[in-house]
């Protein structure tokens, strides 16, 4: 489209103005929202482009519209107009930081000001899982009052399958056209090698950006493209100016580790450190704490090497975190102890967007922590505050983490926390902050809902896959609720579950409840292992009926569901609630296949003497995999599996401190639509 | 004078690795000594007390040899020049 055509022409709301600009991406103009009064840039995605180009550029459009950041060039609207497809932005006065960066770079303060903001707001768009994929210092704008405004959020053509080619036309065609997404002196090493890349190599491109600004010069250099990028791969980056301060350079020499695992793991990290060396060179005593501070890397201990299709076990001990990994499920390489000496109740493991996070809570003397770990394990957050904490009007304090349950994969930002005091948390930006869900914790039930064993906990947290609304908690000793709008009103829905602890045999709530499972496949239906009692509900928990149809106790803690066959439900059967151990000194998982009509003991493998197990809560767990493989730890430290949903079973490994939790993850898989319909028929592998 | 802490090797995490934290000026109370704390090591804040303001069940602190949970807590006033320890409790399973 000429210019000279758009120049006083009205696309819908928005009036022409003028010309700013014209970049690999596309012709930038002046614009007047007619209908807001405000001035707004249009960016046109130039015909050059081409059309699945243009389809994926707009789609990154869509999810930079969800960014809203100080720090952010805010996408307003993606607009279309004859066929000509627009992204309505914020209109920014200042200047490219290129351009304010001169032959002998920035003051050093200004590289860790404007360092600081840019991570922030990387940061802000890592959490929504929106890469940059283009940082460079001529898309960052600074405003004549001093922010830093990063432009182009997600438009850089960032498709995983194209990038070796993409890199190699850049390297070709940089020197005579410079129009090519993805601008090779800010691109890092895996990116050039053709590999995915992830957030990391925003924040390699940051370093570049921050050595250039304070250098005045890119760090990696070359008469050719090709030499250039032999730099990026090979190179050291040559000595920094000897006025910046050494914390500002160990800085910028992190986020330029050829390894993206050395660097930082988050935005937030290095928003930290360069906030650190901040206050450190403007203080005349620096402070205690140290830049890089919120990392917790775990060095002298195995590591496990994890390759996509893997099977991985996390396994919480009352002394510390360990990690199971397995190609093809018999043999098992083991990891830790993490975070050792310190009880572990609650793990998950988040494959949502992509990614593959560890979440782990620790507890001990210094309080509960949420933790998480995008390397397996090497290095893991470590918040300087608390991030999960009482309102001061509640009066309550935290004493532990039970459950970490990322939501559902339509909102991959959202994670649950279920907490002692028994307490519902809830994170909608990835984990950064959290609140009380008060619908629930202003409940008129909960001043008389009474501690359980463990505490009074909220330790159990099931999701409604197909209604957003719709979640249910469990609580020792208060029962099931659910709510139906989001987590504003809570409803016990506990009628037909018997107590033992009371006189009202059959009250509305105060009910103990060990483990409440539902299968995906059938979000009608819910199995509930009680403090006495096994029931299912196939009302969504309305009411329940007793299917303790033949089980030697139906007194019990942990509870699972095959992951394909959602009428298959196991339990491993405690003694009583004096003898919580396994009866007769016999270790036996049971397991129905009709969904509680009889229940079968699975022995072959497991101990039938003198084995006085327990088995907690949340030791017992499935794999996805077909057949299904099924894992549980015990109080004495043993780890156990089934590769063939329960026929037999094979101890993995014994020695460990006392197991609370068993989690299991298939790496890489692709969990969407994987859960079989319960009208379908299904395999019976046993 | 200013007063000093004894920060135990958990925490030293969150003191770039200091055993001894230097707090001035003088402060009048515990409270006041862990506020200037606070803003030195921010990161030892939540691992000692909680969010309701109160010193953890499993954490001890002294002023100089006395357990402040029998000098008046965090409202123990401080003289000057004095150390105070956070220590671990003996406890566990």
């Amino acid at each position: 489209m000429a210019e000279t055509s758009l120049i006083g022409r009205v696309l819908g709301r928005y009036r022409i103005d003028a010309k700013l600009g014209a970049g690999g991406m596309g012709v930038v103009y002046r614009a007047h929202d007619q209908v807001l009064q405000r001035d707004v840039a249009l960016k046109f995605l130039g015909e050059a482009l081409a059309p699945d180009t243009r389809q994926f550029s707009l789609r990154e459009a869509r999810a930079a519209s969800a960014l809203s950041h100080p720090n952010i060039c805010t996408v307003y609207e993606v607009g279309e107009s004859g066929g000509e497809f627009f992204i309505v932005m914020e209109l920014i006065e200042g200047k490219p930081l290129s351009d304010l960066i001169g032959a002998v770079g920035l003051p050093y303060q200004s590289v860790m000001r404007y360092g600081a903001q840019i991570a922030g707001a990387l940061a802000h768009a890592h959490g929504r899982n929106v890469v940059h994929g283009d940082l460079k210092s001529s898309n960052i704008i600074v405003t004549p009052e001093g922010l830093a405004k990063v432009l182009d959020f997600g438009l850089a053509q960032r498709l995983p399958a194209e990038r070796p080619a993409e890199a190699t036309r850049t390297m070709e065609t940089l020197e005579s056209s410079g129009t090519v997404g993805g601008t090779l002196p800010y691109m890092s090493p895996e990116l050039l090698l053709g590999e995915p890349g992830d957030h990391r190599a925003d924040l390699w491109a940051l370093g570049v950006v921050l050595y250039e600004a304070a250098a005045g010069h890119i760090p990696f250099r070359g008469r050719t493209a090709v030499e250039a990028g032999d730099a990026i791969l090979h190179a050291a980056p040559p000595p920094l100016p000897a006025q910046i301060p050494p914390g500002l350079v160990a800085v910028i020499q992190r986020c330029l580790a050829k390894d993206p695992a050395v660097r930082y793991q988050r935005a937030s990290e290095l928003q930290a450190a360069l906030e650190a060396v901040q206050s450190a060179t403007a203080a005349p005593a620096p402070p205690g704490d140290q830049p890089g501070f919120r990392t917790t890397v775990h060095r002298g201990i195995k590591h496990l090497q994890v390759r996509d299709g893997d099977t991985l076990l996390l396994v919480g001990t009352m002394k510390g975190i360990f990690l199971l990994r397995s190609s093809g499920r018999q043999r098992w390489d083991v990891a830790g102890p993490y975070f050792h000496g310190q009880p572990a109740y609650a793990l998950a493991y988040d494959s949502r967007a992509g990614r593959h996070r560890l979440w782990v809570s620790n507890c001990g003397i210094w309080g509960a922590f949420l933790r998480s770990s995008d390397d397996y394990g090497r290095s893991w957050t470590n918040p300087t505050e608390a991030p999960i904490r009482f309102p001061a009007d509640s009066g309550a304090a935290l004493k532990n983490i039970w459950q970490i349950c990322p939501g559902r994969p339509s909102e991959p930002d959202v994670i649950y926390c279920g907490v002692e005091p028994a307490a519902l948390y809830e994170s909608r930006d990835d984990g950064e902050t959290w609140s009380l869900v008060r619908g629930l914790f202003d409940h008129p039930h909960r001043p008389r809902w009474m501690p359980g064993g463990g505490g009074l906990t909220l330790h159990t947290i099931v999701l409604d896959p197909e209604d957003p609304q719709r979640m249910y908690v469990a609580i020792s000793a208060g029962g099931v609720y659910a709510t139906e709008d989001g987590g504003r009103t809570w409803q016990a829905r506990n009628r037909g579950i018997r107590v033992v602890h009371a006189p009202e045999k059959y009250p509305e709530f105060g009910q103990c409840v060990h483990k409440l499972v539902m299968h995906p496949a059938r979000p009608d239906r819910l199995f509930l292992q009680n403090h006495w009692g096994l029931y299912r509900s196939d009302n969504r928990g309305e009411s329940w009926q007793d299917i303790a149809n033949g089980v030697p106790s139906d007194f019990g803690f942990a509870m699972a569901l095959h992951p394909q066959n959602p009428d298959w439900v196991y339990i491993v059967p405690m003694e009583s609630d004096e003898f919580r151990c396994t009866p007769e000194g016999r270790l036996r998982v049971y397991r129905t296949r009709n969904a509680g009509e009889s229940w079968e003991a699975l022995t072959r493998g497991l101990p039938h003497k003198g084995a006085y197990e327990t088995v907690l809560r949340d030791a017992l767990t499935t794999d996805t995999l077909d057949p299904a493989g099924i894992y549980f730890g015990t109080r004495s430290g043993q780890i156990y599996g089934s590769t063939d949903a329960g026929r037999i079973w094979k101890k993995i490994l014994e020695g460990l401190p006392a197991v609370v939790s068993v989690k299991c993850a298939v790496v890489g898989e692709k969990r969407a639509s994987r859960a079989p319909r319960a009208s379908k028929s299904v395999r019976r592998k046993t | 004078m200013p007063i000093t802490f004894l920060v135990p090797g958990p925490l030293r995490p969150y003191s770039g690795g200091q055993a001894r934290i230097v707090v001035e000026p003088s402060p009048a109370t515990v409270a006041d000594a862990f506020a200037a704390l606070w803003k030195l090591c921010p990161g030892i804040r939540d691992r000692v007390i909680t969010e309701q303001g109160h010193i953890r069940e499993h954490v001890n602190v002294f002023v100089g040899n006395e357990n402040i949970r029998y000098t008046g807590g965090l409202q123990t006033p401080i003289t000057d020049g004095v150390e105070i320890a956070i220590i671990p409790a003996i406890s566990g399973g």
